[in-house]
């Protein structure tokens, strides 16, 4: 992805690690989509996934001297995102637990069997669920990685993706009748 | 006959063998319906990965760059006031030392002792704001109440900084007192804004 929207990166960073401006708003611009992409999808709202952006940018900025090019600089860069977003989960205290939102909003809806979409579908699971789904199925980190990323156990993030899985799949109407 | 659960499913996607997972493939080999579940699984992780990239609705690009000058701004800042201050208090020291030489006050013992406590508190202050930069602040999200304490107590430490400047035009005797009571005062306002920033690290966990 990076060699495509950021060809000429080790020239571009060399000058971001001086304080070029311009480099660090190059950095912006290559990676603004897939880093908003990645907050969105784990955040609630909007207003969230861009605080995300900037702050996962701002820390970009200041940190870029440290970046070490043993990765590639979008997985730097991913990990940042993924961090900022999950701190942003825990800021809001994890309002929406499995329980909560089961019991807010899931009852009602699952017994209607009711046709989702699987955009739509994702939107309603809740914020922890979806971020494992989201790190693990779209992103590719591994559930070690999820696990250390939220302060969690790697079991937790193999059974959140189970549950959310289970859900996804009654929601959308793919459940298998033996 | 039992089917695979939804945990087994996804395990068997991953890279590594866990355990259970050969029994789970074996499972797999002769039952249909779970072979079923699985490529509906692996179909809805793809369709995951398809789903159309988001983009911001507004340019939060001037916002980092404003962010990451005014953080620059504030190193420089720091720095160069706190390397100005103490190169002016250590010429203010050596000046007081040199007039209580010339005066032949230096054997009192309280001139002696509030030298010493600038001195203290200078240190302090210096150990302070190294303390300050390892919790680094700046990559914090706060809420709306503590931004607003930690600005008040920046802005009151700016306040002190400037009094301190001026004190060093004061007459000898008035300046030492005078730059003691600030360097205290930058201490106790260092070590608030410490502690604001530690307690709200340990309250959220970051």
């Amino acid at each position: 992805m990076e060699s495509y929207i950021l060809s000429d990166a080790e020239s571009v960073v060399a000058r971001a690690r001086r304080g070029d401006e311009a480099a660090l708003e190059a950095l912006y611009r290559a990676f603004e989509v897939p880093v908003y992409h990645l907050a969105r999808r784990i955040c609630r709202t909007t207003e969230d996934a861009e605080d995300v952006l900037q702050e996962t940018f701002f820390e970009v900025c200041r940190s870029i001297g440290r970046y070490r090019e043993e990765g590639s600089l979008w997985g730097w860069i991913r990990t940042i995102a993924a961090s900022k977003a999950l701190m942003r989960l825990r800021r809001n205290k994890y309002r929406d637990t499995d329980e909560l939102h089961d019991e807010l909003v899931g009852q009602r809806k699952e017994e209607t069997h009711l046709r989702m979409d699987l955009e739509a579908a994702l939107e309603r699971l809740p914020e922890v669920s979806r971020a494992v789904v989201w790190l693990h199925d779209v992103e590719g980190y591994t559930h070690d990685e999820i696990g250390g990323m939220m302060g969690k156990t790697p079991s937790f993030s193999k059974s959140q993706l189970a549950r959310a899985h289970a859900r996804l799949r009654r929601w959308l109407g793919e459940e298998v009748l033996a | 006959m039992t089917h695979l659960s939804m945990e087994a499913l996804v395990g068997l996607r991953g890279a590594g063998l866990e355990p259970g997972d050969a029994a789970a493939r074996e499972h797999l080999e002769g039952c249909a319906l779970c072979r079923e579940e699985l490529e509906r699984l692996h179909q809805r992780v793809a369709r995951l990965k398809a789903l159309p990239a988001l983009r911001p609705s507004r340019d939060r690009w001037i916002g980092v760059r404003d962010r990451v000058r005014t953080e620059r701004r504030r190193h420089r800042a720091r720095f160069t006031g706190l390397a100005g201050l103490a190169a002016a208090a250590s010429v203010a020291l050596a000046v007081g030392v040199s007039s209580l030489v010339q005066s032949g006050a230096l054997g009192q013992p309280d001139a002696g002792l509030g030298r010493s406590e600038i001195e203290q508190a200078m240190v302090h202050s210096r150990a302070l704001e190294s303390a300050l930069d390892r919790l680094d602040p700046e990559s914090r999200v706060l809420d709306g109440r503590t931004a607003g304490i930690t600005q008040e107590l920046e802005d009151r430490i700016a306040r002190v900084d400037r009094e301190l400047e001026m004190a060093e035009l004061m007459e000898r005797q008035a300046r030492d007192a005078e730059l003691l009571k600030l360097w205290r005062e930058r201490v106790g306002l260092l070590d608030a804004l410490v502690d604001v920033h530690v307690t709200r690290a340990s309250h959220v966990g970051l």
